[in-house]
């Protein structure tokens, strides 16, 4: 079970061109800003080609592609090197631009592309879990975030209340 | 018999483990994520025999008013 095999077969999806562009993100994705924390699956975000958008995303492809390299299906997910995978294609504004600014990080000479920590941290206080919130209270606990730039997201993406929420629950 | 917790020294000392840990080169952490993992599917393996692998419930990411465009096997 290595997180280090799942990254290479990432670059490799993106490389043969079955997806457009990838960024890790979730708990993972928060393990390249934080310390780590105990999870069950890796949550990839991923753009398709053009040609390949439609009104149903199909994740056959993706799913077809891995066959080749014997990964098995388990529901929603596809297995890679004993880590549970799950695909998600990009659904709004806050997504689509995390994903575009996804930023790439060297893992013993693979690049792994993931989340920017203020997208993570955005999408954290947007999903709102009680283990979403835990997580960007790390994120502020650890001083792993820009302010002011993720300020200006939650004002960008509509997340003023939730984030004003947020810190009357949490920070005062 | 003395009690002599000092919780303030031991809240400074696990705040500097995890700022130790956040901190820690990637290749490290990305170990401990393995490590954590295996442990995690191992506990959860015994509460779901049945399952060959463990999932936990998705998060609903994205613009919480539209539909979320999860990927469709249909």
């Amino acid at each position: 079970m290595k997180i280090q095999d799942v990254i290479v077969m990432l670059n490799q999806i993106e490389r043969d061109g079955v997806i457009k562009r990838y960024a890790i993100g979730g708990a993972v994705g928060a393990t390249f800003y934080l310390e780590p924390v105990s999870t069950l699956d890796v949550d990839v975000f991923i753009a398709f080609k053009p040609q390949q958008e439609s009104i149903i995303v199909s994740p056959t492809p993706i799913f077809d592609y891995l066959r080749g390299f014997g990964c098995k299906m388990e529901g929603e997910y596809i297995v890679i090197s004993g880590w549970p995978v799950q695909f998600l294609p990009v659904s709004g504004p806050l997504l689509e631009e995390a994903l575009d600014n996804g930023v790439e990080v060297d893992v013993e000479g693979e690049p792994a592309r993931v989340l920017a920590a203020e997208y993570l941290a955005a999408l954290a206080l947007q999903t709102g879990r009680a283990k979403d919130k835990a997580r960007l209270l790390q994120f502020i606990e650890a001083h792993a975030l820009d302010r002011k730039k993720f300020e200006e997201l939650v004002e960008r993406h509509g997340l003023t209340d939730t984030w004003r929420e947020f810190q009357r629950q949490f920070l005062q | 018999m003395k009690n002599d917790f000092d919780f303030e020294r031991i809240w400074k000392s696990k705040r500097a483990l995890r700022q130790r840990l956040a901190t820690a080169p990637i290749v490290e952490k990305l170990r401990m994520l393995d490590a954590l993992h295996q442990r995690a599917v191992a506990i959860r393996g015994a509460r779901f025999r049945e399952v060959t692998a463990v999932q936990e419930k998705p998060g609903r990411y994205g613009d919480r008013k539209e539909k979320g465009s999860r990927l469709s096997t249909s």
